[in-house]
């Protein structure tokens, strides 16, 4: 098999790597403007800089402690009213290249002269617990992140298994840092395009080197498939765990009844795009009779009402195209698992529709396509017996 | 006055303007009969019905949703019935993962001429959610 990739060395560490490699290729002019992470001068937070001056790239942070943006919110922002004249690079984890592949499918991006570079991704640190001491958070992240512990993470991280490539093939370019043993990391293509850009780098070698590149990139995959298998192990239990606490009408009530309706959740998920959203819209504001009717026949009715109706409705809208990030649980004030729930439902509900979400840009949207001859179990059977029974009767 | 008082679910019945509603029409013209409890509403298409209607039915106090569209092949706009399938599925399988009984929505085809198949599915649901009781949900006020 032809060894298809490079070798990143990182002496320095990862970041500097990564960034020595992306001022090189701006230097280059392969890429226009960089689009990565860069940690705000109060040093508590990080933020998507769109970065033209090489000067502030040394500042960026490509793997940063917490993600207090989905980038694909960030890559939605910045192309939904058009496509890219100047080549831009994005610089975001698996998840988030995920949702701005969702996001493109939508109509609500455009991946036109935009590179997705993604990175093995060690998940990343509750904002909540990054805040009681931005510091200490960022030394507990890259402890952790080197040993490959994903228990500080965030619950969804836990659980992740599309952290990297193989899970998660829709980057232009992926940097495998999961410990190679030597410090250093792979760089891989993941299209054509991702291809191009390593020829222009001139990061296609020679045969000696051929074989070293071989080398790396077997032991990158097995680690990378030996922590895919265990992640799946995981996230199979702790789904069945989220839906033994949540299942049935008096626990999902409760486990959504502390809800401020805040809609922090919403607002804050890559692909909930809608401008207006469904559930803050004139349809669910309704005259005063129909409130006293619903209390009438339920004996009571909870003010702002729809509470339920908003997270249900919300997953029936958003589950086929939730890619598991937990930016929603990051973003509640109460710390409802809100970010567990929905990955456990849209988990199953790309199961049952054959879809994974963000997975390539060609399958085609699941509330779009259909097949005339599928899904024959929704259906409900005919079965006669009423007739006959009617039949006697008369 | 029965001393004891049976289950009567609410049940609401969706159906297209096209197939489904033609299979009610054609219901009335032979005379058949189905439960009072079950409450036809029309809708354009099934494929046109949202999610969001289904579980807001079952949240405000439906015990069962029953959805009728054309057969496969028969539908007005070419198409809607298979999105309404795939829709379903999602419906489905957001209530299976939640343990809030799928098995309260029902999706079955009915035809123009097929009276007989439209008054047996609202009388085969309307036992079908007397063996299940009450929906959960139509009591809870924090909903």
């Amino acid at each position: 098999m032809n060894a298809k990739g490079a070798v990143l060395s990182a002496d320095e560490g990862m970041d500097r790597a990564v960034i020595e490699w992306l001022k090189e290729a701006l230097k280059r002019e392969i890429f226009d403007a960089v689009l990565i992470p860069v940690e705000t001068p109060a040093e508590d937070a990080f933020a998507y800089l769109l970065i033209q001056n090489p000067a502030i790239l040394d500042r960026a942070s490509p793997l940063p402690p917490v993600m207090p943006v989905q980038g694909g919110k960030a890559i939605g922002r910045l192309t939904m009213r058009g496509h890219l004249n100047d080549r831009v690079a994005a610089v975001v984890r698996p998840c988030e290249a995920r949702a701005a592949i969702e996001l493109t499918k939508l109509k609500q991006a455009h991946l036109t002269n935009l590179v997705l570079i993604t990175l093995d991704c060690p998940g990343v640190l509750p904002l909540s617990d990054y805040l009681e001491d931005p510091a200490a958070g960022a030394a507990r992240f890259a402890e952790a992140a080197a040993q490959g512990d994903r228990s500080p993470m965030r619950p969804t991280c836990q659980i992740c298994h599309r952290f990297s490539l193989a899970q998660a093939p829709g980057a232009d370019l992926h940097i495998g840092i999961l410990r190679n043993g030597d410090g250093a990391a792979v760089i891989v293509p993941g299209s054509a395009e991702g291809e191009r850009i390593l020829e222009k780098m001139e990061m296609t070698e020679g045969d000696e080197g051929t074989r070293l590149v071989a080398q790396m990139l077997e032991r990158w995959s097995a680690q990378v498939e030996e922590v895919v298998d265990a992640q799946l192990e995981r996230r199979r239990q702790a789904h069945a765990e989220v839906q033994a606490a949540v299942a049935g009408a008096d626990r999902l009530l409760d486990t959504f009844s502390s809800c401020i309706n805040c809609h922090n959740c919403q607002r804050v998920c890559p692909v909930c795009y809608c401008r207006q959203c469904y559930f803050e819209s004139t349809a669910l504001k309704l005259p005063p009779d129909n409130y006293l009717a619903r209390a009438a026949s339920k004996g009571a009715l909870r003010f702002a009402p729809d509470t339920l109706l908003f997270h249900l409705g919300r997953a029936s809208h958003m589950a086929l195209s939730c890619v598991s990030c937990g930016a929603c649980e990051d973003a509640c004030p109460m710390d409802i698992p809100v970010g567990q729930v929905f990955s456990l439902l849209a988990d199953r509900a790309q199961d049952a529709l054959g879809y994974v979400a963000g997975r390539s840009l060609e399958d085609p949207l699941p509330l779009v396509a259909y097949e005339m001859e599928e899904l024959h179990d929704v259906e409900q059977p005919y079965i006669e017996i009423y007739h006959e029974q009617e039949v006697q009767d008369a | 006055m029965s001393e004891k008082q049976e289950f009567v679910p609410r049940i609401i019945y969706f159906m297209c303007s096209w197939c489904g509603s033609g299979g009610a029409e054609t219901a009335a013209a032979h005379h058949l009969h189905y439960p009072e409890n079950v409450i036809p509403s029309r809708v354009n298409c099934t494929g046109a019905l949202p999610a969001v209607h289904i579980l807001r039915t079952l949240i405000e106090g439906a015990d069962g949703v029953v959805i009728s569209g054309c057969h496969p092949g028969d539908c007005h706009y070419e198409d809607g019935n298979f999105r309404a399938r795939r829709r379903i599925a999602l419906v489905k399988s957001l209530l299976d993962s939640l343990g809030l009984e799928p098995e309260r929505v029902w999706f079955r085809y009915v035809a123009h001429g097929e009276g007989r198949r439209f008054v047996d599915t609202a009388a085969a649901f309307n036992d079908h959610i007397k063996s299940l009781g009450p929906n959960p949900l139509k009591t809870r006020s924090d909903t």
